[in-house]
């Protein structure tokens, strides 16, 4: 039985949560090993939301829920076998027990199926902020109330489709045959806005914003400035005009710059991705893969960011990871069984939800700040050319190749943004121009409150004006 | 899935609810994955997401709250739970939703073609499918590093039932096979990759491509692809495949025409009965899988209770209807189009598509390659998005030049961008040979709905996004 069934605005209370979510996945783990998995691990998450969503101006729609899966691993014979349910009784317990081993029993086997063994893992400072996670419905309601007004406040000319304002409390355990038994709890508030800007026969383009946070007290200070940028940007977007093509340099603003160079680099630098042959970064740890003043990191201890956590999807402690230093390649990103095949250690890097097995990716991914000073000084460093705050496109992490319109763009003449642009296209290819990288921005956004990445002006950049 | 009439249940819980709208879904999705990448399971798995979804309209104000737990009295707390939100939150809404119109809402069963079927098929037939699709790719040229097999089905079942009239049982299966190859030569990687996806049967999933086709062909575009060139950039006549037409009508109209984005201001907002497209052009959006069976976004009742319907949204170029729920069409004073769908019990209807296409015409694919001087073909669909504004964008995989009404050699795929009613304006001819062909593709718009799109080949003119600027 779910006994955790929480009335809206009552406190979460983490160590209940905790307890109730190793109970189960203990029983589940069990179970699974009495009917002849030689290995079993159970990923239990338990979330407790309260969702407030805004649409055309308006409340839409106030939204409750408490729910829990759990998450079944089993090898047996070297094969893999995994099940999951959200269901809590005893005969959905026991046909996720019986459907792992039965898919296990229909696998091929593989010599590194194996879980990894267990390691201390440090908790971190706690990452619940009481205050946040006793916030009532009203409270909510009314934090998500006051940051539409605030928007809309700004120009009448704003129109937003949609904006929201969520807080989550989750519980992660892990239970597994090798000895492993964690829990940990997380609360986050996050808000975001979605829309355009509308002056007469003339539609902007959307834009939309947002962040996660832990602290209650940063909630508000965050929400000004968001609505702030959000509405700056959505009523630059107005009086679109046609940009000029040309091949050369191109300012990305920090969102654009991880969404076509960034994600699909973390993603190269995968080590399945390395050993299954469909990585360009094989064979190149040590070498320089980009410009000296690229460096990045994944840092799953900073507490700002909402990837933080103490310990990754198959238990093993997370730690901060150079992956990129003075352009150089640091490390691969591992999880247990990319581990077991290079015959070294996890980097703690197994990532995913109770509805799948394990996969692999970064918790918080930081760019180190470049010297290139604030984005004014960067549009100086541009001088005359394309500056793109957002990407809508595709970038393959495989090849590199990327190609999309430039979002929220800016024609910059003389160092200063002389118009706002539409129908513009960007290609090229991620890999090789990471060694073009000419300057990165002194400050750093929060993208989502997920990842720390500055501007960056790119060289070589083909830019389509339509 | 189970044989028990969930909708008893939530007709029972109903009983005592006392606000004046409730709305109670109950949604079972049953998910098996078998995946296979470079001769090794990386996922045998089946997993179940089940609960019930409680949607109330009182004080003028929509409140939500969902149980896992699919018994009377969790159902009845999370009607009171909803009743709590909808109460709290009215002070801060400052126009009250009007109840819903009465119409007629669907009541009975509707069982969707190929459950049985695939609940029978032996899962472990299906992952020597996976494992023989994959080392025929691996093994198609020495050039090819790695390839990967994934097959998918969700079984759904849904009671769906309101204070006003629905009490719908639905069930329904929808699998999926994906296939992709990486070649490399010289240190360059390219990929090849091909899906498809359907609601219904192993008939209709395979009903164009058989697996081995399919592995053929991504293992044979990753080795073409690299030897291939790049198209030139700029604005251009394109003859788009079936699946582009699908990512054109989904993402450069179909989302303009989401009511919700409508009254936001989107580009189609007071535009209907307006010219907004040729001639040639009629798009519809219909909730059964017109033409072929299977198409991959095929629902016979929203999850609102309502039925679904045919939408003619463009009918020879003219502007005709917006996609609605229940509250949209109140609004706008006509009737739902059976357009409001929930991906989990947990989330809340919105309206979104369901199979979007543009109706075929009379040209073959040869008179339609002769009646262009100078552009492209382009083939095989990426990701697509859609702005307020009309401005699209969606990815293709591969390019060929033509030139004097004669196709060229392959070259590598690229992104292209227009303005959703300058597109269709410039359509000038429009193929005959219709294929349903995202059934494998999700749509996202704050949770993920299944879609599926199509079309015949057209001719139109974009801007292409190429390498020589």
């Amino acid at each position: 039985m779910n006994t955790l069934t929480a009335a809206p605005g009552s406190v979460f209370d983490a160590r209940a949560a905790e307890q109730e979510l190793l109970h189960r996945a203990r029983a589940l783990t069990a179970r699974a090993l009495e009917l002849g998995a030689a290995e079993a691990e159970t990923f239990a998450a338990r979330a407790r939301t309260i969702a407030v969503r805004f649409e055309k101006g308006d409340l839409k729609l106030t939204q409750v829920d408490d729910g829990s899966s759990l998450g079944l691993r089993v090898f047996r014979d070297r094969r893999l076998g995994f099940s999951s349910t959200n269901q809590a009784d005893p005969v959905a317990l026991e046909r996720t027990a019986r459907a792992a081993l039965e898919l296990a029993a229909m696998a091929r086997p593989d010599e590194h199926n194996q879980l990894p063994a267990a390691r201390p893992v440090t908790p971190l400072a706690p990452l619940i902020d009481r205050e946040l996670a006793r916030l009532t419905v009203e409270e909510a309601v009314e934090r998500g109330r006051a940051f539409l007004a605030r928007v809309r406040a700004i120009d009448a000319r704003l129109s937003i489709d949609n904006s929201s304002f969520e807080v989550r409390c989750v519980t992660h355990a892990l239970v597994a045959s090798t000895g492993v038994a964690l829990a940990e709890s997380d609360a986050q508030a996050s808000f975001s806005v979605f829309g355009m800007a509308i002056d007469g026969a003339d539609v902007s383009g959307f834009h939309y914003d947002g962040d996660a946070l832990r602290e209650l007290a940063q909630v508000e200070p965050a929400m000004q400035r968001v609505a702030r940028d959000f509405a700056a940007v959505a009523l630059g977007n107005l009086g679109a005009q046609a940009a000029e093509s040309y091949r050369g340099p191109v300012l990305f603003a920090a969102d654009a710059f991880a969404d076509v160079f960034i994600s699909p680099l973390v993603s190269a630098a995968s080590a399945i991705a390395v050993q299954r042959g469909r990585s360009p970064l094989a064979g190149k740890l040590g070498a320089r893969i980009a410009a000296p003043l690229i460096g990045i990191e994944d840092a799953p201890h900073d507490r700002s960011l909402s990837g933080a956590g103490s310990f990754d999807r198959e238990g093993q402690p997370t730690a901060r990871t150079a992956l990129v230093e003075r352009g150089v390649l640091a490390s691969y990103l591992y999880n247990g069984y990319a581990a077991r095949v290079d015959g070294r250690m996890s980097t703690g890097h197994a990532a995913g939800g109770p509805r799948g097995v394990p996969g692999l990716g970064p918790h918080a991914v930081c760019v180190l700040a470049g010297e290139g000073g604030s984005r004014e000084r960067m549009l100086q460093h541009l001088g005359r050319g394309l500056y793109v705050q957002r990407f809508s496109g595709t970038t393959d992490a495989a090849s590199g190749d990327f190609s999309g319109v430039a979002k929220s763009a800016r024609w910059v003449e003389g160092g200063r943004i002389v118009r706002p642009l539409k129908e513009t296209l960007l290609s090229g290819n991620a890999y090789a121009l990471l060694e073009q990288v000419l300057q990165l921005s002194t400050e750093r956004e929060r993208l989502g409150g997920a990842a720390l990445v500055p501007a960056a002006l790119v060289d070589g950049v083909a830019v389509t004006a339509g | 899935m189970h044989e028990t009439d969930p909708t008893d249940l939530l007709t029972e819980a109903l009983q005592r609810a006392s606000a004046p709208f409730v709305e109670l879904r109950f949604h079972r999705k049953r998910a098996r994955v078998l995946a296979v990448e470079k001769g090794r399971v990386e996922t045998a798995q089946d997993t179940e997401h089940t609960g019930v979804g409680v949607r109330v309209l009182e004080d003028g104000t929509w409140g939500f709250a969902s149980t896992d737990r699919v018994e009377l009295g969790a159902i009845r707390l999370a009607i009171d739970q909803a009743r709590a939100a909808a109460r709290s939150s009215a002070r801060a809404r400052s126009e009250r939703t009007p109840l819903l119109p009465h119409i007629a809402l669907a009541r009975g069963r509707f069982e969707g073609a190929g459950v049985a079927e695939l609940e029978r098929r032996p899962l472990a037939e299906t992952l020597d499918l996976v494992l023989r699709m994959e080392q025929q790719a691996r093994g198609a040229s020495s050039s090819i590093q790695s390839a990967s097999s994934v097959y998918s089905e969700v079984f759904e079942e849904k009671g769906i039932v309101t204070s006003d009239g629905a009490r719908a049982w639905t069930r329904l299966v929808r699998p999926e096979f994906r296939i992709s190859a990486v070649a490399q030569k010289d240190g360059e990687i390219q990929r090849g990759s091909e899906s498809v996806g359907a609601t219904g049967g192993w008939d209709c999933l395979f009903r164009d491509n058989s697996a081995e086709q399919l592995a053929e062909r991504a293992a044979s575009r990753a080795v073409d692809l690299l030897r291939a060139g790049y198209p030139e950039g700029g604005r251009t006549r394109v003859l788009l495949s079936p699946a582009l037409v699908g990512l054109l009508t989904h993402e450069a109209v179909g989302h303009t025409v989401e009511a919700d984005f409508v009254l936001s201001g989107s580009v189609a907002a007071g535009k209907l009965g307006q010219r907004v497209a040729s001639e040639h052009v009629t798009l519809c959006d219909s909730g059964a899988s017109e033409f072929h069976a299977g198409a991959g976004g095929s629902i016979a009742v929203d999850d609102e209770g309502v039925p679904t319907q045919n939408t003619v949204v463009i009918q020879d170029g003219i502007l005709r209807s917006y996609l609605h729920d229940r509250e949209s069409a109140a609004r706008f004073g006509v009737a739902p189009t059976g357009s409001a769908r929930a991906w989990e019990y947990d989330n809340e209807p919105l309206i979104r598509m369901r199979n979007t296409y543009i109706a075929p015409g009379d040209a073959t694919l040869d008179e339609l390659i002769a009646g262009v001087a100078d552009g492209y073909l382009l083939e095989g669909a990426a990701n697509g998005q859609a702005d307020a504004n009309g401005e699209f964008m969606f990815g293709t995989r591969e390019a060929y030049r033509i030139v004097g009404g004669k196709k060229g050699p392959l070259l590598r795929g690229v992104n292209i961008s227009g303005q959703a009613f300058d597109v269709l304006r410039s359509v000038d001819r429009v193929g005959r040979d219709f294929r349903w062909d995202l059934g494998s593709g999700h749509c996202g718009k704050g949770q993920p709905a299944k879609v599926d799109a199509g079309g015949p080949w057209i001719s139109c003119e974009v801007l292409l996004g190429g390498r020589r600027a």
